[in-house]
Order: structure tokens, then sequence, then C-alpha cells
């Protein structure tokens, strides 16, 4: 990028003009879930939301190069007319922004199969707390060039910087996509034995996803525990796959649709953002630890009206969404029954956080990468918890 | 290093006498890795038994204020683990395989377990660990770690990055960190991710996580051979383009097929073929014969002559087994070799190989190209004699244009070998300084004092105060200089 182009980067201007007054910002996608993190004290919102559109796009090299404030649902429109997508699902709207997902390292279901927010980006643009536009990675698939400021920009939380623009690994969409549902059994043992017999059949499903009866009630399916499971790829591929998990019994045909239904029950749209929001939880061990923590977690919460649970049952996550409201005296054995597991917190009430959950960036390290891109500390301040 | 007789004792003290090099004659065979074009003679090497005495040694390097070079198998191609005038600190001799979990798909191991060893290891599991750099017999899981390894079955199951889940390091300072963990949950930055492919810049593993994966259900594996390079540079892009996502997609040309099939390594490749593309599709065996009829589909009216198909796993070793000797074949032809590590868009594939052609001609260099296709990865190979300045100036010639022509048609200067030294002169061509200062930031976090590999992967005028290090000479690196001799 010349001087000239670099003065006029509209990104850049905001965090210079920012900086130059020492002004926190609060930066802002298309605002469906600013209250995850912890609270942010900010004067000013930057928004990204205008800063859209595809910068470069060459279907015959499963790449695309976007704004930050280009929305899930158009890169799956763009994609989608070349036979392509990127297989990213975030739970939430797909009018959120690519720049957001990046910035708070979201993913979805299709995780199983096609990894995380951070295996699918194969560059990045961002500018530092002082201004500096910097770029990781590149536009092609395979790159080893320099220190790694891709993972290092995806999950920070717009910390480090305000992401610009990405590039990312696209796949082409599955020939013939097939959604199967299969039966929970009861007891961890069972429950146990019939997630290992799915995982250790010779399918390679997209996803494998376990849901409660209240999810699987409010996504148009009979209201009990069910395992959903996605599958794709060329005709005899996927027939070949669905005969040998129907094999294991209790297996049927859902429509692709459950999965959009799945997305949009934690859809808030902005302007309900004055409203309170559940509480999300996010609890990570081996995956052979899934069938005890399902149970565990179901004996916690299984009571409460409202309260809704999923697990991706392959990557060892269960996720629990609770109610509005929900007291701290709840949330408490939860992590304790989770012991052991790795807790994230995607949505908590910002007095709930000193309480449940330390800061994520207190080592020394991180620490001093927050220190080192945002020397002013002014991009998100507060959001992965204080810098000393 | 102000006091090296010192350093070298207490060195000795933790690791043994026979573990701490000092005389140039021992130092001698470290002088290089497997880029021999560059000739760096380290003051001191150590190489610890074990963790604790790992530990030891960093905390002693730390307290003298000496930098250091870590270093595996050193089958580098990028000169990333040279030491010059400083202490080589070889990994090697950890090579624990610390714990397997079958269930949970996870391996621990020590650095310097070798790559074919892990996978040894876990084959009768019914597992592999993906990541299969063609160097996999020697290479160090450490080295892969710190160069984010790829290799041929990378284009479908990804590069060392997807595999590995946590890293213990050994800061420059002595300080022992986890990055990542084991769930493959990060909460707060991915350092994990950071440290991957920071070659021994950030520190030393001392051991990471592993993730393995299932053996895939069937394998085939297909040689389709081709009267036009171009034809193949098309059908590579179609095979993509198509959909499917082959395990493994790999060229090779008429000068690369010449000389394995007149070596040891004769694998059957059609003598007289323009190019031919190794195939193999993975996966449940109903499906993966259905991309079988479909790639050979694509090759046959993209211009193949034959695809053959491996009827067994005899066969299927043989085909591969020219590919992955390609490199060891090629020796044969001059006493020297080097070889460039540029990526490009895969649809440029077609056309940036003309230009390589005619870069070569030019120049009148012979280029054997051998390389990930499916990636756009090329691998660039130029047998020639060192020892003739007037034929080396040309070859160091068309290797700088080589790599110019790749950047230009929107690539990058390494897919999988690092930047090392011999990158170190290519980077700025695609990273700005603004890109390059923030790397220098990311480095210094882990390594204020740059003490850890100084010198390497971002030239020093990057970063702004970072002058007064003993690595001098990266700096004065002349792009091209790379040359195995
Ligand atoms: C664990 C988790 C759960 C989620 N669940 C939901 C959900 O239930 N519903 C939902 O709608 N979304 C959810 N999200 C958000 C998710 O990332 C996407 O939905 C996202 O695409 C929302 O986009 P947005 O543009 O509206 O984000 P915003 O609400 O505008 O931003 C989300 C966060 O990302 C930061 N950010 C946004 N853009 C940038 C940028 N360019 N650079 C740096 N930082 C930036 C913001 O500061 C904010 O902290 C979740 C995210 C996480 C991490
Ligand atoms: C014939 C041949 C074929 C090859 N094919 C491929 C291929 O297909 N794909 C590919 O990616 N590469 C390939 N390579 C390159 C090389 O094998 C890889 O880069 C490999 O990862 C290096 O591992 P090593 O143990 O030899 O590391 P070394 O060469 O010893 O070191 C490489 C770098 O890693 C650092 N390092 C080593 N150990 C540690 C540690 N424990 N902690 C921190 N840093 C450390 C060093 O400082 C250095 O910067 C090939 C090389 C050869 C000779």
């Amino acid at each position: 990028m010349t001087a000239a182009a670099a003065a006029s980067h509209p990104v850049r201007d905001m965090v210079m003009d920012a900086a130059g007054s020492g002004t926190p910002l609060r930066i802002a996608g298309r605002s469906h879930w600013m209250d995850a993190g912890r609270p942010v004290a900010a004067s000013r919102i930057a928004s990204l939301a205008a800063h859209s559109g595809v910068v470069d796009y060459v279907p015959g090299d499963l790449t695309i190069t976007v704004r930050s404030g280009t929305t899930l649902r158009e890169i799956e429109q763009i994609t989608g007319a070349e036979g392509q997508w990127l297989p990213l699902d975030p739970h939430g709207s797909a009018d959120g922004t690519i720049g957001a997902t990046i910035a708070t390292g979201s993913f979805g279901p299709l995780a199983h199969g096609f990894g995380r927010a951070r295996d699918l980006m194969l560059g990045v643009e961002f500018v530092t707390g002082d201004g500096k536009i910097v770029r990781g990675g590149g536009r092609v698939v395979k790159n080893v060039a320099g220190f790694d400021l891709v993972r290092l920009a995806t999950g920070s939380w717009g910390t480090l910087g305000v992401i610009s623009e990405a590039t990312l690994r696209l796949y082409s969409l599955p020939a013939r996509p097939a959604t199967l549902s299969l039966s929970v059994p009861d007891g961890a043992n069972a429950l146990a034995q019939r997630i290992t017999s799915i995982l250790s059949t010779p399918a390679t499903p997209f996803a494998v996803e376990m849901v409660d009866a209240e999810l699987a009630g409010r996504i148009g399916l009979p209201r009990r525990p069910q395992i959903l499971i996605e599958l794709g790829g060329n005709h005899a591929a996927v027939e070949a796959q669905r005969h040998a998990l129907s094999q294991l019994g209790g297996a049927h045909d859902v429509g692709p649709e459950v999965w959009k239904q799945f997305r949009d029950i934690e859809d808030v749209p902005p302007s309900a953002n004055g409203s309170r929001p559940p509480v999300v939880l996010r609890i990570s061990a081996l995956p052979t630890r899934i069938a005890e923590l399902w149970m565990s977690t179901h004996n916690a919460i299984g009571h409460m009206d409202g309260a809704m649970m999923h697990a991706s049952a392959g990557l060892g996550i269960v996720r629990c969404i609770l109610p509005a409201g929900t007291p701290l005296e709840t949330i408490q054995p939860l992590t304790s029954a989770a012991a052991g597991a790795t807790i994230v917190f995607e949505r908590l009430p910002s007095h709930m956080w000193p309480t449940l959950s330390p800061s994520v960036i207190a080592d020394r390290l991180s620490q001093g990468m927050s220190r080192s891109f945002d020397p002013h500390n002014i991009l998100n301040a507060g959001i992965m918890g204080p810098v000393h | 290093m102000t006091d090296n007789t010192a350093l070298a004792e207490q060195l000795e003290q933790i690791v043994g006498e026979r573990f701490l090099l000092r005389r140039k004659s021992d130092l001698l065979v470290y002088n290089s890795d497997g880029l021999p074009g560059y000739r760096r003679m380290p003051r001191l090497a150590v190489f610890p038994g074990n963790r604790d005495e790992a530990i030891r040694v960093v905390r002693t390097l730390a307290e003298h204020g000496a930098p250091y070079v870590p270093r595996g198998a050193g089958t580098g191609l990028s000169g990333g683990a040279l030491a010059d005038d400083i202490v080589l600190l070889g990994m090697h001799r950890l090579k624990r395989v610390i714990s397997i979990d079958r269930e949970n798909l996870r391996a621990v191991v020590e650095p310097g377990v070798v790559n074919l060893t892990l996978n040894r290891t876990v084959a009768p599991l019914g597992l592999i660990y993906a990541p299969d750099p063609s160097s996999e017999a020697a290479c160090t899981i450490g080295g892969n770690v710190a160069e984010n390894a790829g290799g041929p079955h990378c284009l479908k199951y990804g590069v060392t990055l997807n595999h590995i889940l946590s890293i213990t390091a050994i800061l420059p300072d002595g300080e022992i960190v986890t990055l990542g963990n084991p769930e493959g949950e990060t909460a707060g930055y991915d350092l994990r991710g950071a440290f991957i492919g920071s070659e021994g810049c950030f520190g030393v593993a001392l051991d990471v996580t592993a993730r393995l994966t299932r053996k895939p259900a069937a394998i085939r594996t297909m040689l389709a051979d081709f009267t036009s390079v171009d034809d193949a540079a098309r059908v590579a892009s179609a095979i993509i383009a198509s959909g499917i996502v082959p395990a493994a997609l790999e060229f090779m040309d008429a000068p690369t097929i010449q000389v394995v099939e007149s070596s040891v390594y004769a694998a059957g490749y059609p003598a007289d073929a323009a190019a031919v593309l190794l195939i193999e599709v993975d996966g449940i065996a109903e499906g993966v014969d259905a991309d079988r009829d479909t790639v050979r589909e694509i090759c046959l009216s993209g211009g193949a002559r034959t695809v053959k198909v491996a009827q067994n796993d005899a066969e299927r070793t043989r085909l591969w087994q020219g590919r992955k000797k390609a490199f060891g074949a090629m020796g044969r032809m001059a006493p020297h070799l080097v070889v460039q590590d540029a990526v490009i868009p895969r649809t440029r594939l077609a056309e940036v190989l003309a230009k390589i052609r005619e870069i070569a001609e030019a120049n009148r260099v012979v280029v054997c190209n051998v390389f990930h296709a499916g990636d756009g990865n090329l691998h660039p190979n130029i047998p020639y004699n060192a020892d003739n300045p007037e034929e080396a100036g040309r070859v160091h010639r068309a290797m700088g244009e080589i790599m110019r022509a790749c950047v230009a048609a929107g690539g990058s200067i390494t897919g999988e070998h690092g930047v090392g030294l011999d990158k170190i002169g290519y980077i700025e061509l695609i990273f700005s300084p603004d890109s390059l200062g923030a790397m220098c930031r990311l480095r210094e976090v882990f390594d204020p004092q740059r003490r850890s590999n100084p010198g390497k992967v971002v030239p020093i005028h990057s970063c702004q105060e970072w002058r007064a290090t003993p690595a001098r000479r990266a700096s004065e690196h002349v792009p091209g200089a790379g040359v195995a001799s």
C-alpha cells in the first residue's frame, strides 16, 4: 500500500483520530452481540458496518478477500452463486459480520468437519491501536512467510487491532447434503457408547451436534434429546455414510433447515440490545468426557425454565444457554460440575465477571501483546480483562 | 556473550562432556542444514538429554545473556537452524513419545521425536499424524512446529498448525509456558497459533500435544500422464474446482520424471511424458470410487494420455516413491541443488510454469518442477555446479526471477520451508514495513532481548531498535544466495 493510500484508509483514519485524542473506542460490526465479553468503557463507537464488500474473489482459487463489515449472509450469497461456501456458522445471526466472527473467534457445529475460524483464515489486515495498517498471511492457501499475525488477530476481540479485511478459504458446496437425527439413549454410559460408535463409523460428518429436548423443540423437532448429523459429499459417499449411521438404530432424515433454526434461536437483533441477554457458557473438555459433562450439566440446569444446551460431541464442547436473570448461585454449581474443563463465558451480566471469570489475558505474554499492539489502550479496552 | 569458557563449563555440567561441543572439528557437522549453501559456525553446541536438562540449559543461557539457535534434525531448507558464532541448542535427544490417547486422538511428544516415528507408533492403532513433509523420515516434530511444516497430504488434512493443540515452551528467559490447551480451546489470545511457524525465534518447544487422525477407510491413488505441461496444470486446477478435495495432488515435470526414472527410485512413470500428476483421494470406499471416476474423467478430457490406478498397496507405494525421492534422485544430475518454495494462486499454475520455463531458458539453467499442485506450492529445483561461478551466477539470477514472478502472480515467498536466512531478503516483497514491524512486536513479547534465533525471518532494519544483535550477517544477506553447495 502506498503512503497516500494508507493515509485515506477509513479504518486507520478512525483509529488515528481516536489515538490522537486518547479516546477509547468500542468496535462494532452490526452490533448483534455487543454484550459478549466484559463491559467496555468507551466514549465512541467505531462502526465497521459500512466497511463492507468483496475485495477479491477468484472462484477457481477457492479463496475470497472481503472487508470486515461484510456479513456472513452476503458471503454466503456471493460464494453460493459459484457453488461454494465458507463453512463457518457461528451461533447467532447470519447478519453478523465476518470481522466480528474473526475477532471473537466464533464457530458453530461445522467446526467438527472444517475447523474453527482460525483454521479457515488465510490472511488478515488490521489496524493497530497506534494506527499502523498491518497484514499477516496472504491470499494463497499455503503460506509460512513471517510470524503469524493471522492467528494472533483471530479471537483477540479487537484488543490488538481493528480487523479491516480478511482472506478466507472456501469449499465447494457438497453435491448432496443430508441431515440426520439419531436418538440419544438414557444414561451416561449408553450415551458415551452411542457417541463413540457414531465417531468410529467410517463416516466423516461435517457436524455432529447433540441437542437437548428444549432446544430440539425450539428448532421444530420432537421434544427429546437427539444427535444431529450433517453429511456431505458425492451421492455414493452420502448414501454409504447414511447407511453406516442407520445401522446404529434410531436414525431418520430431518431437513437442513434445522441448522438455520438452530442458529436463529440466538439471534438477538441490534434493536433488542437493551433487553437482558441470556447467559451463555461454553465448556470444553477432552471428547471422552462429553457424556459425563452432558449429564452433569443437564442435572444442574435441566429443571430451569427456558434453559437449553447442545454439544459438539467430537470436539468435546458443551454449550449452555440460560435465561436472562439466571442467578450467580445457579451458574456457580454448573462451573464446579465442569471441574477440569475450560469454561468460556460467551455472555454474562457485567456484575458476574469478576466472580466467575478472572481475566483471560492475565499472563505476561498476553499482557505484553495487548500493550504492544494497543499502546494507548483504546481498543475495546477491558473486554478480555484489565491490562496491568 | 562475554565469558565463553564459564558458559561452556556450566553447560557441560548440565549435559555432560559428550554433549557439549566446543572444538571446531566437532562443530563442523552443524555448520549447515538441509540447504548447505549457507555455512555458519556455531561457537558451542549443547545437546540436552531430557526435559530438565533442556530447561537448565536455557536458564543458563539466559543468565549469561547468550543468544542461541534451537535445532531439530537440521533438515530445514531455509538456513533457519544455523548458529553464527553463537550457541546451537540441539533438541533431538528429547525423543520420548510421552503418551498416546487413542480415544481422544491426542499424542503428547517431546520435540525431538521424528515425524515418521510418531506415525509408526500410532499406525497399529489405526491412526495417523497427518502432516507428512517429504523429509518425514528425519525431521523432528519440534522442527515441524517451528516451521509449520506441510506435506503432500496437507492439501486435505491441513498443515502442522491445524494439528497442534498445545505447546509447552521454554521462553528465552527460562520461563516455562503452556500455549493453547489439549482440549483445543483458547480463551484469550491464540499464542499457540502465534508460536507455530515462529522458526525458533519465540523460544524452544519442550513438548507438544498433537491431534491424531483416523486412517481413512479407503484410498485410491492415480497417476495421470500428459504430453503437455499446460494441460497438466489446467487439469490440476480443474480437479480442485470440481469440488473434490483430493488427499494429495502432486505435479512432476519431464526433467523430474526422467531423473527419477533413471535412478534407483524408478516408479514406472512414463519416461516420455511432459508432466505427470499423482492424485490421491480418500474417505469412505463408495465415495472414493466415485471421486476416482470423476478425477479420471477430468484428467482424460483435459488431455491425459492415460490414468493409471494403483491396484494394491505395493503399487501405491511405488507410485509415491518416485515423488518422495525425487529430491534425492536429483542429486545425480549435478553436484549441487537449489530449491525454491514459492506459492501462487492455483488458477495461475499454467501461466507461472510457462514463465518459469522462459526464465530457465533465458538463464540457460535446467529447472526440475516437483510440487504440491493442489496448494499452488511450487518447488522449482535447479541442479548445477556451484564451483563454476559463472553458472552459479545464472542460477542465482534465475531463482530470484522465479520468486519475483510468483509474487507478481499474487503469491507468497514460502509455503512450507520458512523464511530462515534464505528468504529474509524476499520478505519485503510481500510485507510492508508496518507489517514487518508488527511481526517484530510479536516476537519481542516472547523474546524482548532477541536472543532466540537472532537475525532470522524478519530483517533487522524492520525492527527499529533491533540493531545490536550478533546476527549482522543475516541483514547483509543477498536474496538468492541460498544455494546448495
Ligand atoms: C461465543 C460467542 C457466541 C456468540 N453468540 C452469538 C449470538 O448468540 N448471537 C449473535 O448474533 N452473535 C453471536 N456471536 C457473535 C458472532 O461473532 C457473530 O454472530 C457475529 O458475526 C456477530 O456479528 P456483528 O457484526 O453483529 O458483531 P458485533 O456485535 O458488532 O461485534 C461483536 C464483537 O466483535 C467485535 N468486533 C466487531 N467487528 C470487529 C472488527 N472489525 N475488528 C475487531 N473487533 C470487532 C466487537 O467489538 C464486539 O465485541 C457470538 C460470538 C461468540 C464469541
Ligand atoms: C528432502 C527434504 C524434503 C523436505 N520436504 C518438506 C516438505 O514436504 N514439507 C515441509 O514443510 N518441509 C520439508 N522439508 C524441510 C524440513 O524438513 C522441514 O522444515 C522440517 O520441519 C524441519 O525439521 P527439523 O527437525 O529438521 O528442523 P531444523 O532444520 O533443525 O530446524 C528448523 C527450524 O526449526 C527451529 N527448531 C527446531 N527445533 C525446535 C524446537 N524444539 N523449538 C523451537 N524451534 C525449533 C530451528 O531453530 C529452525 O529455525 C524438506 C527437507 C528436505 C531435506
